[in-house]
């Protein structure tokens, strides 16, 4: 069973929902792939109750009316080259999905999750990240929870606080970690033409006000209590370097922690595909490096939107109709010439959205402090159980980088494979060997190797789409 | 084209009938029933329940018409659908 394409578009998110929409009009034929059972991504998450008539907002009205091809509920599990080398075969895996599909071109738009930050208590039950919290209501239009108590870093936190507030739930107090200083005013002049993001900011400040919503500059949950799930909650005040001030401590009552420090993109394809990957810290770590039209370093691959660094949907949008605009040129739909004129319209945004993505990263990336919260016994790899204790005696034996930390221990090993301890295994690192949050350390700590499928599969899935050897 | 009505049908949390809407995720109604703990760690019994709510980290697992580690948070239900926690692998 193998279905062919001229371009696949992996992740139905902004990003590759603008990617296809651009290449669908050039006329190229277009799949668009997506795990969930709708388009959107994160971003674009509609109640799972909406009437099917009802019309859509924007991206995804357009999306709907076009030729697009748009398999839900479909994993991409790998990605190769094809034995010609001219095109890509992608390993697929849902109710409704052909077992394999190959696409002259590619464009990743894999998107991003929370950053996970451990701390003594982070396993229980109740302790979820902000974007899970935003999911739930969004989707589920409930509050998977009665009270709670945020922590984290940014704006998303407000936002996500403002909808528990109008979903009845109570928000105990959002902490914010960081503490902006005077230098970072001339920094928010980058907020210039952000018009209708300040306006929203604006909104979910005055309804947590009206709600009394205690916010608390320079504190986080350090420790959550509970038996067999959230009761409790330790927060304490932080210095400069994020780390809790002794003696500050209290004690909050609340059944959910939701925790906010930021997201990371989903890379897994990126590195499969074998496209050569930079270390940039204010983008989640290691992304993809690209050019101007959003292609890898893969012929005929590109990469856009949060999976391809952090920026957020109005950049992703931006990328993704540049690397479709490209794609198209590339299978001769469009000439060079309207391809560079419409690419060239996108410039100014793109840049304005950039810079607006590097003033939120350098404002709110978490302190060193946040990554130094748990304890020897405090589980690190939480598919494997493994614990801090545990990764620190194997780097003090010699481990140097996060694979070799995952041959000692198992960190790494389990279902989630790698995506919740790798960033916390690569800081542990560098702090084991006298280099807490040095970025060359954590550079050097690495990130796991990406190996198919980078998906829970059944084993019969596998058996079922294997037609022949892939040679060396 | 008609409007869909939200549909309510019937599935099985651990043996007890409950009332679900189409649409809802497992961890939805899990968590609407009072359930947090979804299941227990293989090595050291400890428990688990919903953390990114996404689908990436694979900590909502609970069984479902039979089949084990399935995520709650990206399995939406079906009439009939029998939901089990407390596994332990």
């Amino acid at each position: 069973m193998n279905e062919q394409a001229e371009l696949a578009v992996v992740g139905a998110g902004p990003a590759g929902i603008a990617a296809a929409l651009a290449a669908a009009e050039a006329g190229v034929a277009t799949v668009l792939l997506d795990a969930q059972g709708r388009p959107g991504g994160q971003y674009g998450r509609a109640s799972a109750a909406a009437d099917e008539n009802v019309a859509q907002d924007g991206i995804l009205r357009q999306l709907a009316d076009s030729p697009v091809q748009v398999m839900t509920d479909t994993v991409v599990w790998g990605a190769f080259p094809t034995e010609d080398g001219a095109a890509w075969e992608l390993a697929l895996y849902g109710p409704r999905a052909p077992a394999r599909l190959t696409a002259r071109t590619l464009i990743l738009a894999t998107g991003a999750y929370d950053r996970p930050i451990a701390f003594p208590g982070w396993t229980l039950p109740g302790v979820m990240t902000a974007g899970g919290v935003q999911a739930f209501l969004k989707s589920q239009k409930i509050a998977p929870g009665r009270r709670f108590l945020l922590s984290g870093t940014g704006p998303l936190q407000v936002a996500v606080a403002a909808r528990l507030v109008e979903a009845g739930a109570e928000v105990v107090a959002i902490l914010e970690a960081t503490r902006p200083g005077l230098r970072d005013v001339r920094r928010l002049l980058v907020l210039w033409g952000q018009w209708s993001r300040l306006a929203e900011g604006l909104d979910y400040w005055r309804a947590l006000r009206a709600a009394r919503v205690p916010f608390r500059l320079g504190w986080a949950v350090t420790e959550a209590h509970g038996a067999g799930a959230v009761e409790e909650a330790v927060i304490c005040r932080l210095d400069g370097a994020g780390r809790p001030i002794a003696g500050s401590a209290r004690t909050v009552a609340a059944d959910t922690v939701a925790i906010g420090y930021g997201l990371l993109p989903s890379t897994e394809l990126t590195r499969l595909l074998g496209c050569a990957h930079d270390f940039r810290p204010e983008l989640g770590g290691y992304v993809p490096r690209r050019d101007a039209e959003m292609r890898t370093s893969r012929p005929g691959v590109f990469a856009v939107g949060d999976g391809a660094g952090i920026g957020g949907a109005e950049l992703a949008l931006i990328e993704g109709r540049i690397a479709g605009l490209a794609a198209a040129r590339d299978l001769g739909r469009l000439s060079e010439a309207a391809a560079e004129t419409a690419i060239k319209r996108e410039q100014p945004g793109l840049a304005r959205q950039r810079r607006f993505a590097a003033l939120l990263s350098a404002l709110f990336a978490p302190a060193a402090g946040l990554y130094a919260l748990a304890h020897d016994d405090t589980v690190i790899c939480r598919c494997e159980e493994v614990t801090l204790g545990i990764i620190r005696r194997a780097v003090a034996d010699g481990a140097a980088d996060v694979n070799e930390v995952k041959g000692l221990t198992r960190a790494g090993m389990g279902n989630c494979q790698g995506r919740v301890c790798g960033e916390l295994i690569a800081r542990i690192i560098a702090a084991e060997t006298g280099r807490a949050g040095d970025p060359a350390a954590i550079q050097s700590a690495g990130c796991f190797t990406a190996r198919p499928p980078i998906h829970p599969l059944p084993l019969e899935t596998i058996a079922r789409g294997a037609s022949r050897q892939v040679g060396k | 084209m008609r409007t869909q009505m939200q549909t309510t049908f019937v599935v099985h949390v651990n043996g007890r009938p409950v009332i679900t809407h189409a649409g809802e995720t497992v961890a939805a109604v899990l968590l609407a029933e009072g359930i947090r703990a979804f299941r227990r760690t293989a090595h050291r019994g400890e428990p688990r329940g919903v953390f990114c709510g996404i689908g990436i980290c694979y900590e909502c697992l609970v069984t479902v018409n039979g089949v084990a580690n399935t995520r709650a948070c990206v399995t939406t239900v079906a009439p009939g659908m029998i939901i089990e926690t407390g596994g332990r692998p």
